[in-house]
């Protein structure tokens, strides 16, 4: 039996918006039943364009919103049972921006130990003994400590966030869009750190990307969603040796590689991304599919386990 | 294939509480007609205060001098701002990274299109909506007709910066220069608009000036390209050469921090670049990168390297590889 960090069932998130004046409440399914779990020691990388529903399952995770209907489970247990302390002890986010994800009036060591501070972990003296470790296993200057995040590099601030994560020593790190607003140089740097961490200390990534380089870099599988649905699931090295869906064949058909004399690729996918308030019938990519038929344009595929790989597709790739 | 752009000699200083930031630093390039060349750098290398710098459009503070600045055989380095307002909009346009904040959310697409078209051009309400109708479908838009009524909340990140590149093109300029033009959008999204762009120039003819820090872009649209690095061009050639034969180690170095699919093996350390950038505040002595680079010498610390000619269309600002090449 594997040991399993988390696990979602089923898992559907509706939010309810207006559709325009006078016209009511409409729903929204930003996820739309997924199941998904994550063994100790993976890095699962979530992918996906804008509005895809990534962002919701994060937030789900860390019961910053509750589910619609489906499970969360934590270490084997719900995650509806325990409350915020518990989770937050297991669990450690890594944001996008790090210019707004510190709190500029606190100092580097006060923003480091609020996670202990918080759960009461600890006291004083072993707070600070805490700080200076964490401090020099993310690679931050030990004088660092007493200054404020405005007189940090964007890098260093990204350490400064990782630092924060790992001082509770989680079970699973969600990183959501860790790199994105770094500098190529920096991006590298945080990259490598969390690939150290992770080998150190037997990390567990959610990892929220829409950079594939990066995610075929750092994942040992991924996922692939479109309209908060699940369309292809597989360990990294299958999926971009052999993708199945016609969506994900098309995502990695359109990293720009700098191999220069390649030209722009065409992903025939044309410009719309549907609206998640009006989803297409059948399956929700059949408007946007080089290989629709009719079957597509009304019935909803049925995800498909086969080898270890989940595809959810009326006509996938051979394996 | 005609020059349209010179420069050389460009310098942009902003004036700070510590004193002056030397942000661009002795800049020199040409773009020609139908040439696409990229400034690439990281965050504060000085390559958007470049373009803002060709445009006129510095923050007000901040002290342009240029040894030379030639546009369409005019010298523009003293150019009164009477002269920019009439070539801004018309003969160069410039293409902004959001376009989430540059279009105004108060006016609809047809009136912000129409605007600099009116402005430049002695034409009729009706001709400047017929060129916007004509120029909304040659960028792709689908029922541009009724587009023209809509606001930019109504639309998608990617229909939004279609209309920016419209907008550019109205008076049909001869240069366009684009600010980090896909940096907000979807991949899939972002291929799209950069052949769109590549589809224009090749059409039109135009200069272009694409500014990223996205490598995979530069390698895939662009001609040329300056790579830059605190505020000076420390490397420039073709494209093709410049990946396959990086030379200075900033640009060696930049190309080492990407996750390549396929040629990396995946988990394995990426380069990295050590240390930080640093500020150009005051007088500069030696090579600004010495402090990271692994070939520095003794002289780079007082030597400040020139960007010297290596062949047709190369350059570099280095004393160690120049040493060797030489």
């Amino acid at each position: 039996m594997p040991d399993l960090v988390l696990e979602l069932i089923n898992l559907t998130k509706t939010y309810q918006v207006s559709a325009g004046a006078f016209r009511g409440q409409r729903d929204l399914r930003a996820v739309n039943g997924i199941s998904l779990t994550l063994e100790k020691g993976e890095v699962l990388g979530l992918v996906g364009e804008s509005g895809c529903g990534k962002t919701t399952v994060a937030k789900l995770v860390l019961a910053l919103e509750n589910p619609t209907s489906g499970h969360i489970r934590l270490q084997g247990r719900p995650l509806a049972e325990c409350d915020s302390k518990e989770i937050a002890r297991q669990v450690q986010p890594v944001f996008q921006d790090p210019y707004a994800s510190l709190n500029p009036r606190k100092s580097v060591g006060s923003i480091i130990s609020l996670p202990l501070r918080a759960l009461k972990v600890g006291n004083r003296a072993s707070w600070n003994t805490k700080v200076s470790e964490i401090m020099e296993v993310v690679g931050l200057a030990p004088h660092l400590r007493h200054n404020y995040p405005n007189q940090l590099s964007g890098g260093q601030r990204q350490r400064v966030a990782v630092a924060r994560a790992l001082i509770m020593r989680p079970q699973l790190v969600l990183c959501d869009e860790p790199t994105s607003a770094l500098d190529v140089s920096v991006q590298a740097q945080i990259l490598n750190l969390l690939m150290r961490l992770r080998r150190e200390l037997g990390l567990t990534y959610l990892f929220i990307s829409h950079n594939l380089a990066v995610v075929e870099h750092l994942a040992t599988r991924v996922a692939v969603m479109y309209l908060g649905r699940l369309v292809e699931e597989a360990p990294t090295r299958e999926l971009f040796r052999n993708p199945r869906h016609p969506y994900t064949q098309a995502l990695l058909g359109s990293v720009l590689t700098p191999e220069p004399g390649r030209g722009l690729p065409d992903t025939h996918l044309g410009i719309a991304y549907p609206n998640p308030i009006d989803p297409p019938s059948g399956c929700t990519f059949h408007p946007r599919c080089p290989k629709a038929a009719e079957p597509c344009k009304e019935q909803v595929p049925v995800p498909r386990r086969e080898g270890g790989r989940l595809v959810e597709c009326h006509f996938p790739e051979e394996l | 294939m005609g020059l349209i752009l010179e420069v050389e000699g460009l310098h942009v200083e902003l004036p700070l509480p510590a004193g002056q930031l030397q942000a661009v630093r002795n800049v020199r390039f040409e773009v020609s007609q139908g040439e696409t060349l990229s400034l690439v750098g990281e965050s504060g290398c000085g390559k958007s205060l470049t373009a803002l710098a060709l445009m006129d459009l510095l923050p007000p503070r901040a002290i342009r001098r240029a040894g030379k600045l030639v546009f369409e055989g005019r010298d523009l380095s003293g150019a009164a701002e009477e002269t920019m307002a009439h070539l801004r909009g018309n003969r160069m346009a410039m293409i902004f990274q959001e376009p989430m904040t540059s279009l105004n959310p108060c006016y609809t697409i047809g009136n912000q299109l129409v605007e600099a078209y009116l402005q430049h051009r002695r034409a009729s309400k009706r001709e400047a909506r017929e060129r916007a109708v004509f120029l909304l479908e040659k960028v792709g838009i689908t029922a541009a007709g009724s587009r023209l009524k809509q606001f930019p909340h109504q639309l998608s990140g990617g229909l939004r910066q279609r209309i920016m590149i419209a907008m550019g093109l109205m008076c049909g300029p001869s240069l366009i220069i684009a600010d980090e033009p896909t940096t907000a959008l979807d991949v899939t999204i972002q291929a799209q608009i950069l052949a769109l762009l590549a589809d224009l120039q090749r059409e039109f003819q135009m200069g272009l000036i694409l500014i990223t820090h996205d490598l995979g872009v530069v390698a895939r649209v662009a001609h040329r390209l300056c790579v830059m690095y605190c505020g000076q061009v420390v490397e420039t050639g073709t494209t093709k050469e410049v990946f396959a034969r990086p030379l200075h180690p900033y640009t060696q170095g930049l190309l080492r921090c990407i996750p390549v699919p396929g040629r990396l093996e995946p988990g394995s350390e990426l380069g990295s670049i050590p240390g930080l950038v640093p500020t150009p505040i005051g007088v500069l002595k030696g090579c600004t990168f010495r402090n990271r680079c692994p070939k520095s010498r003794p002289e780079c610390v007082v030597e400040n390297p020139h960007l010297r000619e290596i062949g047709p269309n190369r350059a570099l600002r280095c004393l160690d590889t120049l040493a060797s090449v030489a």
